[in-house]
């Protein structure tokens, strides 16, 4: 099955949109209510870091979402066109906490099954989660 | 998407209810909100969030300023949380040994004094 994608304008005000589609595609899938919880929070981290990132060097194109089930999976890739970051390496006990920014990574990495970030032309996150059917036992997925 | 903020003094504490979403494009109100009250005296702090209906890493930060602020202050800044999916990120980020975090607001409340 093709990915839906969705584009959204380099606005904060879109992430809360971003993250109502792509849950819906994922309970869609048959996602479990509790792994769709986790997918919304790394939806919208990694959706913050791309618009953000295209507000701070003032590019005006379309974040984009590209999202879907994959033989069990559910997969969702974000690409922004900003300047990129290298996301930081997890050290939550040894992590300065005054710092307020930062932290949207670590909690993607906590809560997706796997997570790339392929730094071309942008930044492009790449987040699966499974679709959750371990808990129950019943075999699917 | 709505925040609500609504605060009320409960004996020497300052209890600030948090409702709805907090993310990037509502975390700026709960931060003006932190800094108002801090600003207006309230050193002492218990933020329920009992109602949010979603937290990401934004008002993660959101809270670490406001426990900074207090903190200048010599003051304190509680949490009343009792959902897991929200605990989940804040033991993620480790925040759970920065906050104390409170299953009820009462339980804060006696913890706290």
């Amino acid at each position: 099955m093709s990915d839906v994608e969705l584009h959204l304008p380099p606005d904060v005000v879109y992430v809360g949109l971003a993250r109502l589609v792509v849950t819906a595609a994922a309970r869609q899938s048959g996602m479990d209510s509790a792994r769709v919880e986790d997918l919304k929070i790394a939806v919208s981290e990694a959706t913050t870091n791309a618009i953000l990132a295209h507000q701070r060097v003032e590019v005006a194109m379309p974040v984009v979402l590209a999202f879907g089930p994959r033989e069990g999976q559910f997969q969702v890739t974000i690409q922004d066109t900003g300047p990129g970051f290298d996301p930081p390496v997890d050290d939550v006990d040894g992590r300065d906490w005054t710092k307020e920014g930062g932290l949207g990574v670590t909690v993607i990495r906590g809560l997706a099954d796997d997570v790339s970030f392929v730094r071309e032309k942008g930044t492009q996150v790449n987040m699966t989660f499974a679709v959750g059917f371990e808990d129950n036992g019943n075999g699917r997925g | 998407m709505e925040l609500s903020l609504n605060h009320r003094t409960e004996g020497e504490y300052t209890v600030l209810d948090v409702g709805g979403e907090v993310d990037v494009y509502t975390a700026p109100k709960l931060r003006e909100k932190l800094v108002e009250l801090v600003g207006n005296g309230h050193h002492r702090l218990i933020v329920d969030m009992t109602k949010v209906e979603f937290l990401d890493s934004t008002g993660l930060g959101v809270l670490v300023g406001g426990l900074k602020r207090v903190r200048s202050h010599e003051g304190t800044l509680a949490l009343v949380c009792d959902q897991e999916r929200i605990l989940k990120i804040f033991r993620i980020t480790g925040l759970t040994k920065v906050f104390p975090i409170y299953d009820s607001l009462d339980e804060a409340l006696q913890s706290e004094a």
